[in-house]
C-alpha cells in the first residue's frame, strides 16, 4: 500500500472513526507514516494551543437587547427595500460616546458622585451596560492627577464644590450640581432622584435601621480641549453622572458608625462633540504621564462603550459574581472583614453594596435588590 | 411564488412577532459559540460582539422566519467576517482580549505574554492565504469536516489537506514571529 497522504494523516486525527480501517493499520505498522502522524498531531496540538484563549461569557440579554434595537432601526429604514445587502454595520451616532477607556484615561474627568466611600467607586463614565475591575494604585491616582493637572481629589471625583470650572494640562473642566443631601425618608429620596430605591427585606446580623438618605443630584461636567491637545483642541466632551441615592445603616448595636450602605444611581454617561472616539483614545493613552500598566489595563477592557469599570486597589481581592443574573465585581478587604459589590442591572441602573461584613452577607443583601 | 414573493411574505411573517420569538430563540441559542468563534480571530471581546451582531443582524434579514436554516451560515459568516475585520486593520495588536468572568486580576506578566501571543497570531492569520486562515478558525472553533467542506465548496476528502497546509504554514509563520 502507499504511504498515506497527509490531508488523511491530519483527519485521523481529528476524525479517526470517518478514516477507514486500512489507513489505521497501515500507519500502526509503517514507520515513515507513523512518523509524520506524530509530526503532524504535535502541530495540530501547537495550533489548537495557538486558537485556545480564555472563555468569553458574555452577557446574552445585553447582547439581546442590543439586537433588538439594531433590528427596530433598520426595519424602519428599510421602506421597500426588501433585499438589503447581508452586512450590514451599526449605524454611528451623530455624537459618539466616549469609550470608558477614554474616560478613564482621562480620570479627572471622571466625575463622581456620592460623597461616600461607596459611591466613589461607581464614579466615570459612559453608557455601561456592566462592570469590570481595574487596578488602580494611590501612585497611578497621584500620576492622573499630576498628568491632567487635578488635584487628588478630582481624579476620581469628588469635586470640592457643586460648581465650578478647573484648568488642566489639556483643556478646562467645568462641572455643575447641587450638592448632596439627606432626605427624610426613601420616597423622598426615591422622588427627589427619580429613580426607584430597593432596599433589602432582610438584614445580615449586626446590621441596623437605616440611619439616613442621601440624595446626590445628577453632576454635568464638560471637558473642552484646548491647543496643547493637538488634534483634539476645540472639542469637548459633556459627562453626565447620577442622580443617585445612599441608604446609609446605623450598626445593630446603635452605634453611629455605619455598617452597611446600599447606593443606587443612573449609569454614567458621556458625549463627544468634535473629536472621535478613536482620538480621544489614542490621545489620552498616547500621553508620557499615562501611568504604563494602567494604560495596559484600559486597552486589555476591550472596548468600552459598555464598561463600568470599579478602580481597584491593589490590596484588594476581586471577583466576578452574578447578582440576580447580572455581572457584577465583588472586592473584600484581605480580611474579609469589609466588602462591595458593583453591579449594573437591566434599566441601567448601578448598584452598590458596601458593608462592614463578609462577602457572604454583602452578596445576600445584593441578591435582594437584584 | 417568486423569490421577492416570498421573502416579503416572510418578511410579513416575522412583523407579527412570531418570527421576533423564534429569532430570539435562535440568537439565544446560538450567540455564546458565534462569539467564541469569532473572539478566536479578532482578539477582544468587545470587536467579537460587534461581529456577532452584524453576523445576527444579516441572518435575520437573509433567513427571515426560517432561522433552521441559518445555524451553520451563522457560523461561517462569523469567520468570513471576523477575518475581513482582523485584516481591516493594521494597529490593535496591542489590544487584547477580555474575559468578563475572572478570578482575580492577572498578573502583568501574564497579561503581557498572553497579549504578545494573540498578537502573534493574529498577524500571521493576516498573512496566511485567505482560506488557510479560514479553515484553521473553522476547525479551531469546532466546526467539523462536513461542515467546513460545506463552507468552502470543497470535498470533505480535501478538507484535512487544506488544513494540514494551513497548520504547517501556522508553525513556519509563527516561528517567523518568535524569531523577528
Amino acid at each position: 500500500m502507499r504511504h498515506i497522504y497527509d490531508g488523511v494523516l491530519r483527519r485521523l486525527d481529528d476524525e479517526p472513526l470517518a478514516v477507514p480501517d486500512r489507513v489505521t493499520d497501515h500507519v500502526a505498522g509503517c514507520g515513515r507514516c507513523s512518523a509524520r502522524s506524530a509530526e503532524i498531531a504535535h502541530d495540530t496540538e501547537s495550533a489548537a494551543q495557538l486558537f485556545s484563549a480564555p472563555q468569553l461569557v458574555p452577557d446574552v440579554d445585553i447582547a439581546w437587547a442590543r439586537l433588538q434595537g439594531e433590528l427596530g432601526s433598520s426595519r424602519a429604514d428599510e421602506g421597500d427595500m426588501r433585499w438589503p445587502s447581508a452586512r450590514v454595520r451599526p449605524r454611528r451616532a451623530r455624537f459618539p460616546r466616549v469609550s470608558l477607556r477614554a474616560g478613564l484615561a482621562m480620570g479627572a474627568v471622571g466625575v463622581v458622585v456620592v460623597g461616600t466611600a461607596a459611591a466613589a467607586t461607581l464614579t466615570t463614565i459612559f453608557a455601561p451596560t456592566h462592570v469590570v475591575p481595574v487596578s488602580l494604585s494611590q501612585s497611578e491616582l497621584r500620576a492622573i492627577a499630576a498628568f491632567t493637572g487635578l488635584a487628588d481629589g478630582q481624579t476620581l471625583g469628588g469635586f470640592s464644590t457643586p460648581n465650578g470650572s478647573s484648568t488642566m494640562r489639556f483643556g478646562t473642566i467645568t462641572w455643575s450640581s447641587r450638592p448632596a443631601h439627606p432626605a427624610s425618608s426613601r420616597a423622598q429620596a426615591a422622588a427627589e432622584a427619580g429613580l426607584p430605591v430597593t432596599l433589602p427585606s432582610h438584614l445580615p446580623a449586626g446590621v441596623g435601621a437605616v440611619r439616613q438618605f442621601i440624595v446626590q443630584p445628577r453632576v454635568k461636567a464638560a471637558v473642552t480641549f484646548n491647543p496643547s491637545a493637538a488634534s483634539l483642541a476645540g472639542s469637548s466632551v459633556t459627562l453626565d453622572a447620577g442622580p443617585a441615592v445612599v441608604a446609609e445603616y446605623a450598626g445593630a448595636s446603635g452605634t453611629d458608625v455605619p455598617t452597611l450602605g446600599v447606593a443606587t444611581m443612573r449609569r454614567p454617561t458621556a458625549r463627544s462633540a468634535g473629536a472621535s472616539l478613536r482620538q480621544i483614545e489614542a490621545f489620552l493613552l498616547s500621553q508620557p504621564g499615562t501611568p504604563p500598566q494602567l494604560a495596559e489595563q484600559i486597552r486589555l477592557l476591550g472596548d468600552l462603550r459598555t464598561t463600568l469599570p470599579v478602580p481597584v486597589p491593589p490590596s484588594v481581592s476581586v471577583r466576578s459574581v452574578q447578582v440576580a443574573g447580572w455581572p457584577g465585581v465583588l472586592l473584600a478587604d484581605p480580611s474579609n472583614a469589609a466588602s462591595a459589590v458593583v453591579w449594573e442591572d437591566s434599566r441601567g441602573l448601578v448598584h452598590a453594596v458596601v458593608g462592614i461584613l463578609d462577602s457572604h452577607d454583602v452578596l445576600n443583601v445584593a441578591d435582594q435588590l437584584g | 411564488m417568486g423569490l421577492q414573493a416570498r421573502h416579503n411574505e416572510r418578511l410579513e411573517r416575522l412583523d407579527d412577532g412570531c418570527g421576533v420569538a423564534a429569532f430570539e430563540s435562535f440568537f439565544r441559542y446560538h450567540y455564546l459559540a458565534v462569539v467564541r468563534l469569532a473572539q478566536s480571530v479578532v482578539g477582544d471581546s468587545q470587536r467579537a460582539q460587534d461581529v456577532a451582531q452584524d453576523v445576527f443582524l444579516a441572518a435575520y434579514r437573509r433567513f427571515p422566519g426560517d432561522y433552521e436554516q441559518a445555524a451553520g451560515w451563522v457560523r461561517v459568516a462569523t469567520v468570513h467576517t471576523a477575518l475581513n475585520v482582523l485584516r481591516g486593520e493594521r494597529r490593535r495588536d496591542t489590544r487584547e482580549l477580555r474575559v468578563q468572568v475572572v478570578t482575580s486580576l492577572p498578573s502583568a506578566e501574564d497579561t503581557v505574554i498572553e497579549r504578545e501571543r494573540r498578537a502573534d497570531v493574529r498577524r500571521v492569520l493576516r498573512r496566511l492565504p485567505r482560506r488557510s486562515a479560514a479553515v484553521l478558525v473553522m476547525r479551531h472553533g469546532g466546526m467539523s469536516y462536513v461542515e467546513i467542506a460545506d463552507a468552502l465548496g470543497v470535498r470533505v476528502g480535501y478538507v484535512g489537506t487544506l488544513l494540514r497546509r494551513a497548520e504547517s504554514a501556522l508553525r513556519k509563520e509563527m516561528d517567523r514571529e518568535t524569531h523577528l
